[in-house]
């Protein structure tokens, strides 16, 4: 059982979808490529699997590259800060230094 | 009155845009999210209200807007405070990685009467004097124990059935004691022992040098002694016997046990309970079954999944919580260490549960042959024939040879949960921790393929039931009590 | 409730134009010559002792001091009011205003220094609301009364307003205190925004008093629900930045907490939030609302009728225990408490503020309750019942004042 899911390059990058992919290995193989403005995902199961399982796996599969998507975005915004804190938290200066 | 100013006059403006401080998330069963930041203080919101916090969409009257404020999800205005505080939190959750290794296990002998199939060394019988740890190794082990600068030392006495070498344990105890009147180090002693062949006067040396003692009991009668069979099929009377004993004499405070879950363990989680109640424990600690040693050898491991195994524990936990409420206090001890982990601010010692993981830097272990290994896993392994996690030996490699060995460095850097695939991203990894050695006996690779790792699933699922369970009032009352 | 000043006293034998003179009282009859100049005889008897550097008499027994000659001080306080005075208690003397103070007690648990009456916050329930004026003259004043402050005082209060607005001579105060009561211990009352200023932060530590603690309020986890109650913008963040400079020196660091309608509802979460960001402080004071001061004239923002908030303070409690933050509860009475929470309950109302109400009659724990703020009168709980049976854990069922006044009004 196979299925094919693209996803549009000006949305969604290219590492949104390989980690959203990667929590379905258990179940799934991914074959990704790019095609030209899009992400194409070809899907297959690795067990015996319904075509009605499968649709509801590339949904959630879908919805996750979704969540991907949206962890990008807060790890963008707020990686300064995780780098300030961490070097803070792993060095000897007193806080007052901030 | 017109000296006094209002709410508003205090509150964020409605316009005001506030800052995101780093957070991960994820998705719960019953569709809300669950965030958490870089300690580990999590919130539950609404998947809506995610999208409009990351969105900068949320408004400080939003029922969740102060609880993220307060728990540095957020900042707003000049409130720098926050980020001193986040530091302070992140360097209190990582200050025991600095102690470096607290756990010393010497493996005193393997020689062994029981033959327990799921038994994670190999079964010798009494006779072979062979496998018994010699003075000459033990004392190279201990000058590799003080080199370590934890302020707290833990010796741990294990085996085969430690006791049957009781001489060496006296031995160890007592160059160590006199090595510790110089580097007055928190020093503590357990003895891992089956008790069947514990007499009163090795209880009375416990006793004598405050050695606390850690015995197996796998539940009610019939189960323990299928799970642990000896000559004589004594091994439960045997171990309650003993654990009479060794309380009566070396401190009722001072016994604890350890259970293991086999297959015939599964569907008597409330029994198993029962018999750690009836032997007078405060709590128990329901451990998943290792796939070490005998137990892979046998097949116990591949006889039930993760799944049964949850199943399994949330039972006993279920009945655990009864007995709580009903007013009787007993702990699972597992789901302590993870509350510890999700509620306060510092970090477990439990060493299957840290990430940088604790092999070597949390626990080393001396085989009776000198050889030191990581874990007793990766010792259990290398009785398997799998000397991954073998770091080296007394008698060849000084101190600084093993710990900045490959063997321990390499699988240290690529288990850590803060970069691995999946876990790097995961909203549960502060609590968390890195199993190289279990990723790499079930999996072949110390990082694992989390997707089908059974640690991944199974604490998973343990911390989502958790944090469920923290959100009734009465139980989050008897959980903070386990804490 | 006592009494401590009055402006109704006759003087005689002080210059006019004296400010203020501290006169450590003796009831000493046979107080050695030598010491005698150094105190004041407190007169009650006919033909008091010659020698006395003062007398304090009282004005309806003034005809004792007749014998006393005009030149020697002499001062006349108003009997009923100052009945309690005792030997080794210290009198402040304002001759220019015509004013006394008892200072300090030495038979009291609680004594208290004043030490300003300026603040930079504004508490919405402040029991001591601030005055602008220049108090700085309250320093020297401190410093002449120490000496006099019998060694053996377990522990002395200061507090005011906000003590470390003096700077400098806040610190001149404390290292007095160590100077001359080494053995006291000292609890400050601060909000700790000061303690932000590392440096001034450093000065306090170096002091090395041997038994300090500053008691400071934290309102809220959340940084505008603080700065609300105490009326001022930035307040939460130098606040916690004054409590982290404190436990960065290894400073003794009390948390205290008021409980009224503003703060009662995040209760818990400010108890996670202390036991998750301030985990380190030496312990934390949970207290009931006092009816002085602001929260008279704020009592519908801030009343609330504690019965009403049990279910917040047994969870905020629950939760610092667990994580074995010492906790204490102040100024409830028992019958308005959780059982459960009863260990945690302090006897601590001040000895010259307490009383008991109406309901109290026939309690049989009131020596274990620490009863009302004399202020208390003006609004108290629906709910105050008397514990009838010895052991009992429930109070009566007589009904409460509200229901009284209703049943009366029919």
């Amino acid at each position: 059982m196979s299925a094919v899911l693209s996803f549009p390059t000006a949305v969604y990058s290219v590492e949104a979808v390989k980690r959203a992919a990667y929590r379905f290995t258990d179940r799934l193989s991914f074959e990704i490529s790019l095609n030209g403005e899009e992400i194409r995902c070809s899907v297959t199961a690795l067990a015996d699997m319904t075509s009605e399982d499968l649709a509801s796996v590339t949904a959630r599969v879908r919805n996750e590259v979704l969540d991907q998507d949206l962890r990008e975005r807060i790890a963008a915004e707020t990686a300064v800060v995780r780098n300030v804190v961490l070097a803070y938290a792993f060095s000897a200066a007193g806080l007052q230094d901030l | 009155m017109s000296r006094f100013g209002a709410l508003a006059d205090y509150a964020p403006a409605l316009e005001t845009r506030y800052q995101l401080l780093p957070f991960r998330f994820a998705n719960l069963d019953d569709g809300r999210c669950l965030v958490t930041n870089l300690v580990g203080e999590y919130v539950l919101l609404a998947r809506a209200d995610l999208e409009d916090f990351v969105h900068h969409r949320l408004v400080p009257s939003s029922p969740v807007y102060d609880d993220l404020k307060a728990k540095h999800f957020l900042v707003d205005g000049d409130h720098s405070v926050a980020i001193d505080l986040l530091v302070l939190k992140a360097r209190t959750k990582a200050s025991r990685l600095a102690h470096f290794t607290g756990l010393h296990m010497f493996v005193t002998t393997l020689r062994c009467e029981h033959a327990c199939p799921y038994c994670q060394v190999s079964r010798q019988s009494e006779d072979r004097a062979a496998f018994d740890m010699s003075e000459a190794t033990a004392d190279r082990a201990l000058a590799m124990v003080f080199r370590s600068p934890s302020p707290t030392i833990k010796i741990e006495f294990q085996g085969g059935e430690s006791a049957l070498n009781f001489g060496l344990v006296r031995y160890i105890v007592e160059r160590a004691e006199d090595i510790n009147r110089h580097e007055r180090r928190d020093l503590a002693f357990v003895i891992a022992t089956n008790l069947a062949i514990v007499t009163d006067e090795m209880l009375h040396y416990c006793r004598e040098h405050d050695i606390l003692v850690s015995t197996s009991l796998d539940g009610p009668a019939d189960l323990h002694n299928k799970n642990r069979p000896r000559a004589g099929r004594d091994s439960h009377e045997r171990a309650v016997d003993g654990i009479r004993r060794a309380r009566a004499i070396v401190g009722r405070d001072r016994v604890s046990a350890l259970m293991t879950t086999t297959r015939d363990s599964l569907g008597r989680a409330e029994e198993i309970v029962d018999e750690y109640l009836r032997q007078g424990f405060a709590g128990i600690f329901l451990r998943p079954l290792s796939p070490y040693g005998f137990a892979v050898k046998t097949k116990s491991y591949a006889a039930y999944d993760a799944d049964a195994w949850l199943d399994f524990y949330f039972r006993g936990l279920r009945y655990i919580l009864e007995l709580n409420r009903a007013g009787y206090r007993f702990i699972e001890h597992y789901a302590s260490l993870v509350l510890g982990k999700m509620l306060t601010p510092f970090d477990t010692g439990y060493v299957d549960l840290r990430s940088p993981a604790g092999i070597g830097i949390g626990a080393l272990i001396y085989n009776y042959d000198g050889e030191v290994y990581a874990s007793d896993e990766s010792r259990m392994l290398a009785e398997m024939g799998d000397k991954s996690f073998r770091l080296g030996n007394v008698h060849r490699d000084t101190w600084e040879d093993i710990m900045t060995s490959e063997a321990l460095l390499g699988p240290l850097e690529a288990s850590f949960t803060g970069s691995a695939p999946m876990c790097s991203e995961c909203a549960f990894e502060p609590y968390c921790g890195a199993d190289p050695v279990f990723h790499h006996a079930t999996q072949g690779d110390a990082v694992g393929h989390k997707p089908t790792s059974a640690f991944c699933r199974r604490n998973m699922a343990i911390f989502k039931h958790l944090i469920g369970l923290l959100e009734e009032p009465e139980t989050r009352r008897i959980l903070l009590g386990w804490i | 409730m006592l009494t401590l000043a009055t402006r109704a006293l006759e003087l005689r034998g002080f210059p006019a134009d004296e400010i203020s003179r501290h006169l450590l009282l003796s009831e000493d009859r046979a107080l050695p010559e030598a010491l005698r100049r150094g105190r004041a005889f407190l007169t009650r008897e006919a033909d008091p002792p010659r020698g006395f550097g003062a007398y304090v008499g009282f004005q309806d027994r003034r005809d004792i001091l007749d014998g006393i000659d005009a030149e020697t001080p002499s001062v006349l306080l108003p009997a009923s009011d100052f009945e309690y005075l005792s030997d080794g208690d210290v009198l402040r003397v304002m001759p220019k205003g015509k004013a006394a103070r008892a200072v300090y007690r030495r038979r009291s648990r609680q004594n208290f220094i004043l030490t300003t009456e300026r603040c930079n916050n504004f508490c919405l329930m402040c029991s001591q609301p601030p005055k602008r004026e220049d108090d700085s003259w309250l320093v020297e004043d401190i410093l002449r009364l120490l000496p006099l402050i019998d060694r053996a005082t377990p522990e002395i209060t200061i507090t005011g307003g906000e003590p470390t607005l003096l700077g400098s001579d806040f610190l001149r105060i404390l290292s007095a205190c160590e100077s001359w009561l080494p053995e006291t211990a000292i609890h400050i009352l601060s909000n700790g925004r000061t303690f932000a200023d590392m440096e001034f932060a450093r000065g306090y530590a170096a002091i090395g008093h041997h038994d300090v603690m500053v008691g400071i309020p934290l309102y809220s986890d959340v940084s505008h629900l603080h700065d609300f109650v105490v009326q001022a913008r930035g307040a939460f963040d130098e606040t916690v930045r004054g409590i982290l400079n404190l436990k960065s020196l290894g400073q003794r660091v009390e948390i205290r907490v008021v409980l009224h309608q503003q703060t009662y509802r995040r209760l818990p979460q400010l108890a996670q939030f202390i036991a998750r960001n301030l985990r380190f402080v030496d312990q934390v004071a949970l207290m009931g609302l006092e009816m002085t001061g602001f929260t008279r004239a704020n009592l519908p923002q801030l009343w609330i009728d504690p019965i009403d908030y049990q279910n917040e303070l047994e969870q905020a409690v629950d939760e610092l225990v667990a994580h074995g933050v010492r906790t204490s509860i102040y100024n409830h009475q028992l019958c308005v408490l959780s059982e459960r929470l009863w260990p945690f309950a302090r006897k601590s109302i001040s000895d010259w503020k307490n009383e008991y109400m109406p309901e109290c009659g026939g309690c049989t724990k009131m020596d274990q309750c620490g009863g009302f703020f004399s202020s208390a009168h003006i609004r108290y709980s629906d709910h105050i019942r008397p514990f009838l049976a010895a052991g009992s854990g429930t109070p009566s069922g007589t009904p409460s004042r509200q229901t009284a006044m209703a049943l009366a009004a029919e």
